[in-house]
């Protein structure tokens, strides 16, 4: 845990960081010089002080994990770490017509990862070890009494809470969500695509290649395309978080207005959409968009049209209905937000500006919408990066199409840059080139919530709130 | 002349909400017309001599008929209820346990103040802004080193949808914000550990945000394509039904099993969607409380 | 900070039941899975076993499982060809075969994914071939069958299922092409494209083609063009002899976006999500919906022929290929027979024919295409005379799949207002592309 806590912290003061750890190797050599043989020993052997000391709990629980780690890391991750460097070098053979797999250069990457994150650990826990050592010994001089193992294991439902309830959950994105994530900026820098596809075949580090060939503007470079799909994305998540936003506050004022009648009706009827699994009707609703489909079929035969509008097939067309069939999606989960909202707004207000004599129209302008801008301001931001990744409906309305000529990759004119990595993964196994564009998601998205939040009029102190 | 502006208001009202009622009946109608268009397909028979299983013209079948159901229960052609059933538990099990972590999470970063708590919140914040389908692969690999793929994908998705749930911590935290914290300190002036608050005094005053949790994972597992197809290739028995019913509209080895698709789709929305009007109070409750504290 | 420790002790130790745990359940499952095979498996071994179990030691062969990939329509049909298999090959009555149905085009993207995972058999249709190959997902044919699976089979169908002189998979079908199927009543002479055409709009029916890149070669082929790939022995491609761009070339583009525009056009051939259509160009393996929707009727015949842009009358072309059935790489020799003879098997001249009959696919095998039920049936037929106009389907790249779709794109969007010289300019680019995936 102590590694990924100093991580972000380089970011932020590095010389703070550094401090820490001159101060750290201070106090470890103290620690040293000034230890019993029993807090020495435990340099080597975790827990060993404690043991001795009588508190067989921590001490125990320590050995533990000194000895899984190691275990860990010697029994199965070490052949994987050494090879790290290379990514493996023995080739795949044939004996007689019988295959010998050489080295797995997927597998060297990710378990040397993994063993490289137990190393880390190793050295955390050893810290931890050292420390624990440090404080008892300090206890014992001063005259004061340890803490005995009920204590200990009390404290993991009171003062020590946090950690009983966060330990698993950390773990569990440690390895299923940091580990893949860093796996997959590793292969950014190495040539794992379809020519290199392990168990056969090797792959290795390239350094920065990949990255040269996303900026590179020749005809089979992805330079160009890059810069069309970013965009359309850009463009696609400001047209679908704020056409949504404004016609759901619309529909809610409309359902909430005074005098209509039978509003969990018309609620329930919107929130369908909602509750329906996605693939299922906008699967439906392709179809239903489609040259041959019912809409274009039934327009043909009204005679309201000649020839079939081809919604899926025109580059504008195509991006217009993704847009309208999204209204259709986003809409009632604005209403239910807005709904919520409205009812918060004092009432007093619209009270006192109808006294005024204002129209509606000024009211709403003047009182609801900069309250709800206000208060929905982070909401929004967060509906635009999920929109930056909206993969759904632009993957089961129209796959990214129509394709193009103009665009490398087989990226097509409605695909975002989600939509275009999948398919590289996908269709093309193109890893390394699908590992560069995630980078460069990652750099938009975290980009537009940097400059974003630091814009927001409502960006308050979280503890304000308690 | 009182009387007169009365008049003339209410008659303003009056229109006002006839056009109300009649953008909001336009608005049901569209809204609707997919899933009537759904319905409908599924009554239509793929038996050849009846009616014709593929894409059509017309909305209404010639023909209603219940032969695309019978179809999806007869376990003798394919595996619908298997697939039924997987979606099943990995979506209940994927709820309780989803849920059980965030309120773990939630409860400590809201609750207590431990040194780097600032810092895991940021860090999983910018986490969350790498594209997961770049993660797949790897997670195919690591699963697969401990048998969770193909034959054991069921556990596999379960394992690796549970324990990615602890970022998803927001909107459950923002509910416990809300709680005030002078109860807290009461009763553990009263003696109460940390843990005692938390299962006795905060649990049970959270009952909104604990079925919202729940809801929102028991209904993510029904869509759940793109990774589900991923872990479990190659083996039929281990796919939820995105991913089998996927087939039947992409693969051209399933030529006319678009009525079908629809029959399948319609029987995975009916509980779904039953469960979420049943619930709908607390999703609503959840989504706005999550929307204000952003 | 001084109890951290226990608590990452625990965590280690949850972690650890919480796997445990799940890894507990995976294996029951395919235990329970493996044990109902067998049972299935043993019941046969019974009746074997007495017979002949002189002839092989099947100790060899017990326990080990092999995994089948097969289209989902054909699953039950190879379930029975594998219970005559295990009669005909007594020795291999202790192994456990599982079939699973797993689309012809995802077994390629499936087997790329994870080799190791993959079935050890499976189907797939030829242009998957040298993708299989760079990435090791095939084995070479057995040496002791080659010479008779290449000598069995149709000559145009073994040289596909080649890779630089290697025959790589045994052929299963060959009817991997495609010809026009059309209603009796709305088009009275399918023998050219415009006549059908403007039968299907005066009738408002659909026609329908895909464009992509399977489909776009029947015009560049059929005014003459060329496109084929030069590969080395690991399946990399050294060389595109391509010629798209030229005036040949044009005639065909502008046919396709002439096509293109017609309001009775829809893209696509895939008969189940066809609608209201008088004409689809597609494969015998939608024989049976075609049939099923156009009733009394149904009607089958070569690709019609065009009349160019520049006045001549060019036959559509296309690819002939067909489906092979491939056998992963395996690191035990024993197992590798097991496949090597299933492969074989399930590619007999008998297993082809009873294939044909059980699913209509059109036999690969010399002798099962002479049979009278299979010249007997119309669509085959149809396909056969189309063949005469086609050009065995070489190795063609990943990425030429991938580029011909978004050329289709075009086709229908960004083409249908240009003029000569930017198609020209487009071609040019396309001609450029295809060279760029030869390296």
């Amino acid at each position: 845990m102590a590694n990924k806590k100093s991580g972000p912290k380089k970011k932020n003061a590095l010389a703070n960081f550094f401090s820490i750890l001159v101060s750290d190797l201070k106090e470890i050599g103290v620690t040293f010089k000034e230890g019993d043989f029993k807090t020495r020993i435990s340099f080597l052997i975790f827990g060993f002080g404690s043991l001795l000391r009588g508190l067989w709990l921590r001490g125990l629980a320590l050995l533990a994990v000194e000895a899984g780690l190691l275990y860990f890391v010697f029994g199965f991750g070490w052949t994987y770490l050494s090879k790290l460097s290379t990514l493996g070098t023995i080739a795949t053979s044939k004996k007689g017509r019988k295959t010998v797999y050489g080295d797995n250069s997927f597998l060297i990457l990710l378990f040397g990862l993994l063993t490289l994150f137990a190393v880390i650990a190793f050295i955390t826990v050893w810290r931890i070890n050292v420390r624990i050592n440090r404080t008892e010994q300090l206890i014992l001089k001063n005259g004061r009494k340890l803490p005995t193992n009920k204590d200990d294991f009390l404290s993991l439902f009171d003062s020590n809470f946090d950690k009983t309830l966060l330990a698993l959950p950390v773990i569990g994105i440690f390895v299923f969500t940091v580990l893949p994530i860093v796996f997959m900026i590793c292969v950014a820098f190495t040539n794992y695509d379809a020519n290199h596809q392990p168990p056969s075949n090797l792959f290795t580090w390239v350094g920065l290649e990949n990255f040269h060939q996303l900026f590179s503007f020749g005809s089979a470079g992805f330079g160009s395309t890059f810069v069309t799909v970013l965009i359309w994305t850009l463009l696609w998540a400001l047209l679908a978080t704020f056409i949504d936003y404004f016609l759901g506050i619309a529909v809610a004022m409309l359902i909430n207005k005074k005098g209509i009648r039978f509003k969990k009706l018309w609620r329930t009827i919107l929130v369908v959409t909602i509750a329906v699994p996605q693939f299922v009707s906008l699967l439906y609703v392709s179809k239903l968009f489609a040259r041959d489909g019912l809409i274009n079929g039934y327009l043909l035969k009204i005679g309201a049209i000649t020839s079939a509008i081809p919604f899926w097939e025109n580059a504008t067309l195509a991006k217009i209905t993704i847009v309208v069939v999204n209204i259709w999606i986003g809409i009632p989960y604005m209403m239910l937000i807005a709904t919520g909202l409205l009812m918060n707004i004092p009432e007093d207000l619209y009270e006192s500006a109808r006294i005024d004599g204002a129209t509606p129209w000024q009211m709403f302008r003047h009182i609801t919408m900069p309250y709800m801008l206000f208060v929905t301001g982070p909401f929004l931001l967060t509906q635009y990066t999920g929109n930056l990744n909206n993969f759904n409906v632009i993957f089961l309305l129209s796959q990214g199409g129509p394709k193009t000529g103009n665009l490398v990759g087989g990226a097509g004119r409605t695909d975002l840059l989600i939509t275009w990595l999948y398919k590289m993964t996908i269709n093309d196994t193109n890893y390394r080139m699908a590992a560069v564009i995630g980078i460069m998601v990652f750099i938009v998205t975290a980009g537009v919530s940097l400059v974003v939040y630091n814009l927001l009029p409502s960006v308050k102190d979280e503890e304000g709130f308690q | 002349m009182a009387n007169k502006i009365q008049g003339s208001m209410k008659t303003k009202r009056a229109v006002g909400n006839v056009i109300g009622y009649i953008v909001l009946i336009l608005i049901s109608l569209i809204w609707l017309f997919p899933y009537f268009g759904l319905l409908m397909a599924s009554f239509r028979s793929f038996d050849a001599s009846v009616e014709y299983g593929g894409m059509v013209d017309y909305i209404i079948p010639h023909t209603f008929s219940l032969d695309n159901y019978r179809f999806l229960f007869d376990t003798t052609q394919n595996n619908y209820t298997r697939w039924y059933l997987n979606t099943l538990i990995i979506s209940l099990c994927v709820s309780v346990l989803n849920t059980l972590n965030v309120l773990c999470v939630s409860y400590a970063l809201s609750r207590m103040r431990f040194k780097g708590r600032t810092l895991l919140m940021r860090f999983w914040l910018v986490l969350g802004m790498f594209p997961g389908f770049l993660t797949m692969i790897c997670l195919y690999f690591l699963l697969k080193q401990v048998g969770l793929t193909q034959a054991g994908a069921i556990p596999g998705l379960i394992l690796v949808s549970v324990a990615s749930s602890g970022m998803g911590y927001y909107v459950c935290k923002g509910y416990f914000d809300t709680i005030p914290k002078a109860l807290d300190e009461a009763a553990r002036i009263d003696g109460a550990s940390r843990a005692r608050v938390f299962l006795t005094m905060t649990i049970p005053m959270s009952k909104p945000i604990i079925i919202y949790t729940a809801l929102v994972a028991f209904m993510g597992p029904w869509c759940d394509y793109v990774f589900a197809s991923y872990i479990a290739f190659g083996h039929d028995k281990s796919y939820n039904v995105a991913v089998a019913m996927q087939r039947w509209m992409v693969v051209g080895d399933y030529q006319g099993y678009f009525t079908r698709f629809c029959a399948g789709g319609i029987v995975v929305a009916i509980p779904v969607t039953l469960l979420f009007m049943f619930l709908q109070k607390y999703y609503v409750e959840g989504v706005t409380g999550g929307a204000v504290k952003g | 900070m001084k109890k951290r420790l226990v608590s990452v002790l625990l965590t280690v130790a949850c972690g650890a039941t919480l796997l445990a745990g799940c890894g507990e359940k995976a294996t029951q499952e395919t235990t329970t899975d493996t044990a109902e095979q067998t049972e299935a498996a043993d019941t046969t071994a019974d009746q074997t076993e007495a017979t002949e179990e002189e002839a092989v030691d099947p100790a060899a062969y017990d326990g080990k499982e092999v995994k089948v990939w097969v289209a989902e329509n054909v699953v039950d049909f190879t379930n029975q060809q594998i219970e005559n298999f295990k009669t005909e090959y007594p020795q291999y009555a202790g192994v456990t075969f599982t079939v699973e149905p797993v689309g012809e085009g995802d077994a390629a993207g499936n087997m790329i994914t994870d080799v190791t995972s993959g079935a050890d058999v499976y189907g797939f249709a030829q242009d998957q071939l040298t993708r299989l190959v760079t990435a090791n997902a095939l084995e070479e044919v057995n040496p002791d069958f080659l010479a008779d699976v290449e000598s069995a089979n149709s000559a145009g169908v073994v040289e596909a299922g080649k890779v630089g002189g290697t025959l790589y998979a045994y052929p299963m079908t060959a009817d991997n092409g495609y010809f026009l199927y059309y209603d009796k009543s709305v088009v009275t002479d399918p023998s050219t494209l415009e006549g059908i055409v403007e039968q299907c709009e005066a009738a408002g029916k659909n026609f329908y083609m895909d464009l992509t890149g399977w489909y776009q070669v029947a015009f560049f082929f059929g005014t003459g063009c060329q496109l084929t790939y030069d590969t080395d022995d690991a399946g990399n491609f050294t060389k595109c002899n391509v010629d798209y761009a030229s005036d040949k070339g044009l005639v065909a583009l502008k046919e396709m976006v002439e096509l293109a525009s017609s309001s009775s056009f829809q893209a696509g051939s895939s008969a189940g999500d066809a609608v209201n259509y008088a004409a689809i160009i597609d494969g015998t393996w939608d024989a049976a919906t075609v049939k099923e929707v156009l009733g009394d009727n149904y009607a089958c015949a070569k690709l019609p022929t065009f009349t160019g842009s520049d006045g001549k009358e060019y036959q559509m072309s296309g690819f002939n290929g067909c489906k092979l059935l491939g056998v992963k790489p395996q690191e035990d020799e024993d197992k590798l027979q097991i496949c090597d003879d299933l492969a074989y098997y399930l590619t007999s001249e008998k297993v082809q024919l009873a294939r044909f009959e059980a699913v209509q696919w059109g036999p690969a095998n010399l002798n099962a295409q002479a049979s009278d039920a299979v010249q007997a049936n119309e669509a085959l037929a149809a396909l056969s005379e189309q063949f005469a106009y086609t050009i065995p389907q070489g190795n063609y790249p990943g990425d030429y799949w991938t580029r011909s779709e978004s050329l289709a794109g075009d086709v229908k969007g960004d083409f249908q207002k240009a003029s000569d010289e930017d198609l020209t300019k487009a071609l040019e680019t396309y001609q450029a592309d295809l060279e760029s995936y030869a390296k």
